[in-house]
């Protein structure tokens, strides 16, 4: 019997809700000691739906397990071979969660329109097709300024200037 | 009633709404001709905006969009054999035949007419539908509305896709996730951290799960570029032509209503059963498939068809017919109107308001085809690996833009890899959607009633109507596990047959 996809699904589905159920739900979902009337406490609706999940996910691999038994086209031999078979996709899939991440921590720091402008070059290096380039580099700088424009100009949305140039620009005008 | 009508016209035609629906057409339409975009993708990037617009003017232009980005899915579909929609998949079949015999622009042309006949049509169900249905709703309250919510909730069955399974885990993730912040009696939960305790934003929630993960997926597999695009060559279509399609126009529009009204059966299928009912009746029956126009008009007609017929159920009962659908509910709760019942008797204005914008946006639909099918043609023919970097860094602007929030564009990006893992695991995303929406009312109108019969669960079998949806619940849930053990047992006698 060899796992396929269905299984591994299955799996981390279970493992997610059991998860939530045995130690999210303790920790993060406090039981007020006094409830107004007769009303369920704020955990039962979550411990009946994690209940669901759990028992869906079980389910799922209990469903899994006679397609084991077969070869199909979604066949997965074992996790390590499966990884390094798809080497290359994780690798990309792992750029894209740095780029997300790095964007995240430095739009705070260096400001929402260079962030944006470096995260939209970033993405479109991620694509992996370079013909377009003119039109990569100009939507790249072009596009976020134009975005930034429209809407400071129609929302007046007070996007982040960022620490580094504000303190950059507030040490300039105490030198001045 | 009368009077109120004409006051509602008064309010919707208006500058600003026209161009809201004449945008919204547009937009929709571009959105629909490029392939992998979908009318959801549509109508969730322009969530944002409507922010800044008044309530009747952003459901116009998200109605607009759904309405744009259906017909727009038939451009991709006739001259680049990609159907830019999942309803336009059926016109594929008889319309990139057509545009291979150098016929594009007239099936494009039956694509938009049969459209707007089946718009219509579903415009003037809605108008009269829609009412009747909300004043017999009137009459419900926590204990009825609890009984509702789990009947919609059942729509998960039929937008599952592949896996009922996996539809339930994925309604449980979005039930969940639905739950994060204050509940109803000030208890805080799931609040990891200090923003998550006002919950997880609509918006960004929505627009990471169904924009992002195609980014992501192109980033990770780089699939190849577009298909080249067919000339649109001949471009006449003769009264002869119309009439003769004319029958198949009406029957797939009121196929298109029918279905467009039942929840959770949505455009695709209604395209497929129209096209299959003009294949049937049809003189040229055999000549389907082979770039017949009947066909073209069977599918488009259809699938418009359903648009404003899905609004009866969300407008009349608050129960969203499919996903685009449980975007509006969204948008309409943003606004501070609360599709179902309610509506009509508190904002009947808007209501008004909202059937003669949407009867008027045919009439856009209509001339925005007619005037630029052209150039709607190219735009079939943009890069994704240009268009939805781009897209990416428009909802990041869009989502700080609505509470100046940096963890709303964290939530966009952290559930657009959720999405993505979802799609790699086969989970389907609708499910999500619709629960993600769904959840708190359900479980607020489930809490209320129990608190009012003080625990007591014959609080939920108390009226007939509770009754009602209850043996509609049960009916669905039946007719699925008959449905899944079919389908398992077909597999199973496939299985033992091939080993």
């Amino acid at each position: 019997m060899t796992p396929n996809r269905d299984f591994y699904t299955g799996l981390m589905a279970t493992a997610f809700f059991a998860f939530v159920l045995f130690v999210l739900i303790p920790i993060y979902v406090k039981v007020p000691s006094f409830i107004p009337g007769f009303a369920p406490p704020p955990d039962m609706w979550p411990r009946v739906i994690t209940g669901v999940g759990l028992a869906m996910g079980i389910l799922a691999i209990v469903f899994a397990i006679p397609k084991m038994r077969l070869a199909s086209g979604e066949r997965v031999t074992t996790i390590g071979q499966t990884l390094n078979r798809n080497r290359k996709l994780i690798a990309r899939f792992v750029a894209v969660l740095i780029g997300f991440a790095a964007f995240t921590y430095g739009m705070p720091v260096i400001g929402f329109v260079p962030a944006t402008i470096l995260l939209l070059a970033y993405l479109f290096l991620m694509t992996g097709n370079y013909s377009r380039k003119i039109w990569m580099i100009g939507l790249s700088i072009i596009f976020p300024i134009l975005l930034y424009l429209v809407f400071t100009e129609v929302t007046h949305t007070p996007f982040p200037e960022g620490h580094l140039f504000s303190a950059y620009i507030a040490d300039s005008v105490t030198l001045i | 009633m009368w009077n109120e009508l004409l006051y509602a016209f008064e309010a919707v035609a208006t500058l600003p709404n026209f161009i809201a629906m004449a945008a919204g057409i547009w937009g929709g339409v571009i959105i629909g001709a490029i392939p992998g975009m979908t009318g959801t993708m549509a109508v969730t990037l322009a969530l944002p905006f409507t922010f800044y617009l008044p309530p009747v003017t952003s459901i116009l232009l998200l109605v607009a969009l759904y309405k744009g980005s259906t017909y727009g899915g038939s451009i991709s579909a006739i001259l680049i054999k990609t159907p830019g929609t999942a309803s336009a998949a059926c016109t594929v079949l008889d319309g990139y035949p057509l545009a291979q015999q150098g016929k594009g622009g007239k099936a494009l042309n039956m694509a938009l007419v049969s459209s707007c006949i089946g718009d219509f049509v579903s415009n003037i169900s809605l108008f009269f539908l829609a009412m009747p249905l909300a004043l017999f709703a009137l009459r419900v309250g926590p204990p009825e509305y609890f009984m509702l919510m789990a009947f919609s909730l059942t729509i998960v069955a039929s937008i599952s896709g592949r896996s009922l399974l996996l539809g339930i885990i994925s309604a449980c993730i979005g039930l969940l996730l639905a739950t994060v912040g204050e509940d109803i009696y000030g208890s805080f939960r799931f609040a990891v951290t200090e923003d998550m305790k006002s919950g997880l934003g609509v918006v960004p929630v929505l627009i990471g799960l169904f924009a992002l993960p195609e980014l992501i997926k192109m980033i990770v597999f780089r699939p190849e570029d577009n298909n080249a695009a067919m000339k649109l060559g001949d471009n006449r279509l003769t009264m002869s032509e119309f009439r003769g399609s004319l029958k198949s126009i009406l029957r797939g529009s009121v196929i298109g209503v029918v279905l467009g009204a039942i929840p959770g059966i949505g455009p695709s299928t209604a395209a497929f059963f129209s096209y299959s009912e003009a294949r049937r009746t049809s003189r040229n029956g055999d000549k389907f498939g082979e770039g017949e126009l009947e066909g073209v008009a069977a599918s488009e007609s259809a699938n418009n068809g359903c648009c404003g017929a899905t609004m009866i159920p969300l407008l009349a009962l608050g129960v969203p017919g499919d996903v685009i659908t449980g975007v509006m509910l969204g948008a309409f709760m943003i606004h501070g109107l609360t599709p179902g019942p309610l509506l009509f008797q508190n904002n009947i204005g808007e209501v008004y308001s909202l059937f003669i914008g949407i009867l008027f946006s045919s009439v856009f639909l209509f001339v925005a085809g007619k005037l630029t099918a052209g150039a709607f043609a190219k735009i079939s023919r943009i890069p994704q690996t240009l268009l939805l970097p781009c897209i990416l860094v428009l909802c990041v602007f869009g989502i700080y833009s609505i509470g100046a929030s940096p963890f709303d564009v964290t939530v966009l990006l952290v559930m657009g890899v959720v999405g993505f893992a979802m799609m790699i695991l086969n989970i389907p995303a609708a499910p999500f959607l619709i629960a993600f929406i769904l959840g708190p009312m359900f479980e607020d109108n489930m809490r209320r009633s129990l608190a009012i019969s003080r625990g007591d669960l014959g609080v939920f079998f108390q009226s007939w109507i509770s009754w009602g949806f209850f043996a509609l619940t049960v009916l669905f849930i039946a007719l699925t596990i008959r449905r899944e053990w079919q389908k398992w047992r077909e597999k199973s006698r496939n299985t033992a047959q091939s080993a």
